[in-house]
C-alpha cells in the first residue's frame, strides 16, 4: 500500500487540500488501483513508438503516427476568437476592481 | 406514436416540413413531460426559460425559406458543453456560476441549423464517472426504473431522449460516456472516430480521448445530428476533413459481391457477461447474419489490456486538464494562508470525491520514479491495441460486443467501490484508445426484479467509416 507520506506529496503536487480520513481512503484506492493497472507491467509491446504510414494509416492522431498541425502566424480578424468577449471574461472574476482581475501578491519583500 | 415528444426527430421534421406541427408545439410537448418526469429523474439541471422564443425564431427561419432537417428540433446538452451566456459547470461546484462565454464549435452548428435548447443535463463530475451519480447535483435516474443507475457521464442526456423530455441529445464520451448509458436508457449513442467532432468548447476531460456525440431514438437520428455537428475546425488542431459518407472502402465491401464480416472477440466475452446479456448480443447476431453479415470469430489479444491503459492515459490526461480550475480567473475561488494554499482549498473544496481521486491517480502515473511504468508502457500498449483493431478492420467491416457485461445497476451499487464502478467501462474504452468510430445500438431487454431493463449491442469500425455502424445499426431496429 501506498504510504500516507507519498498520499500527502502528491496532494501537495496536485494542488489539493485532504483531510486525514480522505488521505486514508486514497492509500487504499490508489493502491488497488494501481494493482489492476501493474498488468500493463507485465507486457513489453514493442515498436510502440513508430508509426504505421503508408495510405492504410488512419487520420487521426489519437494513436498512431501524430504530426503537428500549425496555422498561419496572422492575427485573427474581430469577432474572432475571444475579441469582442472581454466583458464576459472580466465578469466571471472572482473578486475584481476597476476592470482588474484581483489576486493575491506573488512576490513578497524578503524581510 | 402517441405525442409529439416521442417522435423521432426523422418523423418531426418531416411533420415541421410539411407544416402540420411547429416548433413550439414540440418544445411545449417535451416542456410538459419535463415538469412531470424531471422532478425525479433529474435528468435536467436547467431547464433554459427561453425554450418556447427559441423555437419561434425556429418556425420564423422556416416561414422564411430555411429547412434543415434540425430546424426546431428540441434537443437537450449536457453540462460540459459551453453555450455562450449561458451557464455551464460539468456539475462540478468549482464552476458554480460559470457562465460560457462563447459557444462550442458543435453549439454553433446546431444553432445554424435551427435547433431549439432545452437545457443542459446531468452528468458525472467533469465525466468522471460512469453512472452519474459523481454529480454535485444528485444523481439522475433510469427513466426504465428508478431504482437503478442511467449509465454516464452522459446519464442526464441519456435519460432525457429515453423519457420524451428532447428528441435527441448532446453527450461527451471519453471512455464510453455516450455508449454506455445509451444502452442502459436503451437510445442510441455514438462515439465518433477522434477528430470527426470539434473539441472546441467542450470541457476537457481527457484531451487525447474525448469526443462529442448525439443520443437519440433511432440511429437515422444520430446519424443527423453526427452530419450537422461534425467538420474539421480551425479552433481545434485535432479536428479531420471529414465529408463524405464514407472515407475507407474495404475489401470486405458489400459492393463487391463479397459478404460484409463483423468480427467478434469471443475471448473477451467469456468471463464477467450476464448470460441473458450474451443471449440478446446472440439473438442480434442471428438479425445480421439473416441480413447478409458473416460473423465471425476474431482475435484482440491486446484488449484485455485495455481497461489497465485507459485507467493510466485518462487519468494522466485529467490531472493536466484539471489544474486549469485554480479558482483565479473563474468559478469558485477559496482563501486560504497562503496561495498555494488558495489553490489548495479552491481545488480540495470545489472538486467532488472521485474527481480528487482521479487528480491523485493522474499526478502519482505522471510523477517521476512512476511515469515510464506507468504511463510510459500505457501509451506503448495503446499504440499495440491501435494497431490490433486496424489489423483486425482490414478483413472485418465491425467488430461487435455488447456494450455493457450487464443491465443498469441500482443507485449505490458500486459507488464505495471505484474499481468496480471502472470495469462498467470494459468494452467502451478500447474505441477511445484507438479513435475508432464506435456506436451502442439498443438489442433488447432484460429482466432484473420483474423490471424489463434495456441492454445495448456495440459496433466499432475503421477510422472515418461511421457509415458502416449506421448501416448495421439500422438493421436492428
Amino acid at each position: 500500500m501506498i504510504s500516507r507520506e507519498e498520499v500527502l506529496q502528491l496532494a501537495e503536487l496536485a494542488r489539493l487540500k485532504l483531510d486525514d480520513k480522505e488521505v486514508e481512503g486514497l492509500q487504499k484506492d490508489i493502491s488497488g488501483i494501481l494493482e489492476y493497472v501493474g498488468q500493463i507491467s507485465a507486457v513489453a509491446p514493442q515498436g510502440a513508438t513508430s508509426p504505421q504510414a503508408g495510405e492504410d494509416a488512419p487520420l487521426s492522431a489519437a494513436s498512431f503516427g501524430s504530426r503537428n498541425v500549425m496555422r498561419e502566424d496572422v492575427p485573427r480578424a474581430e469577432g474572432d476568437g475571444m475579441s469582442g468577449k472581454e466583458e464576459a471574461l472580466r465578469t466571471a472574476f472572482p473578486k475584481k476592481e476597476n476592470n482588474y482581475n484581483v489576486v493575491r501578491k506573488i512576490i513578497q519583500k524578503d524581510e | 406514436m402517441s405525442s409529439l415528444n416521442e417522435l423521432s426527430i426523422t418523423e418531426a421534421g418531416k411533420k415541421l416540413a410539411a407544416g402540420e406541427i411547429t416548433a413550439v408545439l414540440l418544445a411545449d410537448a417535451c416542456l410538459a413531460e419535463i415538469e412531470k418526469r424531471n422532478p425525479s429523474l433529474n435528468a435536467y439541471l436547467e431547464v433554459f426559460t427561453d425554450v418556447r422564443e427559441q423555437a419561434q425564431t425556429a418556425d420564423a427561419r422556416r416561414a422564411a425559406g430555411e429547412s434543415h432537417p434540425l430546424l426546431g428540433i428540441p434537443l437537450a446538452v449536457k453540462d460540459n458543453i459551453l453555450i455562450e451566456g449561458r451557464r455551464a459547470g460539468a456539475a462540478s461546484k468549482i464552476l458554480e456560476n460559470y457562465v460560457a462565454s462563447y459557444d462550442a464549435t458543435v453549439i454553433k452548428k446546431l444553432k445554424d441549423a435551427g435547433a431549439v435548447f432545452i437545457g443542459r443535463t446531468n452528468m458525472d463530475e467533469f465525466a468522471h464517472g460512469s453512472s452519474t451519480e459523481n454529480s454535485a447535483y444528485g444523481p439522475t435516474k433510469n427513466p426504465h426504473d428508478e431504482s437503478r443507475v442511467p449509465g454516464g457521464s452522459s446519464g442526464g442526456s441519456a435519460a432525457a431522449v429515453a423519457a420524451g423530455m428532447a428528441l435527441g441529445a448532446l453527450g461527451t464520451d471519453t471512455g464510453g460516456s455516450v455508449r454506455e448509458p445509451a444502452s442502459f436508457c436503451g437510445v442510441v449513442g455514438l462515439k465518433p472516430t477522434y477528430g470527426a467532432v470539434s473539441r472546441s468548447g467542450l470541457i476537457a476531460m481527457g484531451s487525447s480521448l474525448d469526443q462529442a456525440g448525439p443520443l437519440a431514438r433511432t440511429v437515422e437520428d444520430a446519424e443527423l445530428i453526427f452530419n450537422t455537428i461534425r467538420g474539421k475546425d480551425p479552433l481545434d488542431s485535432t479536428s479531420i476533413e471529414n465529408k463524405g459518407p464514407t472515407s475507407r472502402e474495404y475489401p470486405a465491401r458489400g459492393s463487391k459481391g463479397r459478404t460484409l464480416k463483423i468480427g467478434i472477440p469471443r475471448k473477451l466475452l467469456e468471463k464477467g457477461l450476464d448470460a441473458d446479456v450474451l443471449q440478446q448480443f446472440e439473438k442480434s447476431l442471428d438479425t445480421l447474419r439473416a441480413k447478409g453479415y458473416e460473423v465471425i470469430d476474431i482475435e484482440l489479444p491486446q484488449a484485455s489490456l485495455a481497461l489497465a491503459v485507459y485507467y493510466v492515459i485518462m487519468p494522466a490526461e485529467v490531472s493536466a486538464n484539471l489544474a486549469r480550475f485554480d479558482g483565479v480567473r473563474y468559478g469558485l475561488s477559496l482563501k486560504g494562508e497562503s496561495l498555494i494554499d488558495d489553490y489548495a482549498k479552491t481545488r480540495g473544496d470545489g472538486f467532488g470525491a472521485e474527481v480528487r481521486r482521479r487528480i491523485m491517480l493522474g499526478t502519482y502515473v505522471l510523477s517521476s520514479g512512476y511515469y515510464d511504468a506507468y504511463y510510459g508502457k500505457a501509451t506503448a500498449a495503446r499504440a499495440e491495441l491501435a494497431r490490433e483493431v486496424a489489423g483486425v478492420l482490414q478483413n472485418v467491416c465491425l467488430i461487435a460486443t455488447p456494450t455493457t457485461t450487464t443491465p443498469a445497476a441500482t443507485l449505490g451499487e458500486k459507488t464505495d467501490d471505484p474499481l468496480a464502478m471502472y470495469l462498467m467501462d470494459i468494452f467502451t474504452v478500447t474505441a477511445n484508445l484507438t479513435g475508432n468510430p464506435a456506436i451502442s445500438v439498443p438489442m433488447g431487454t432484460v429482466t432484473r426484479e420483474g423490471k424489463e431493463l434495456p441492454v445495448g449491442i456495440q459496433f466499432t469500425a475503421a477510422h472515418g467509416d461511421e457509415s458502416a455502424l449506421f448501416v448495421a445499426g439500422k438493421l436492428l431496429q
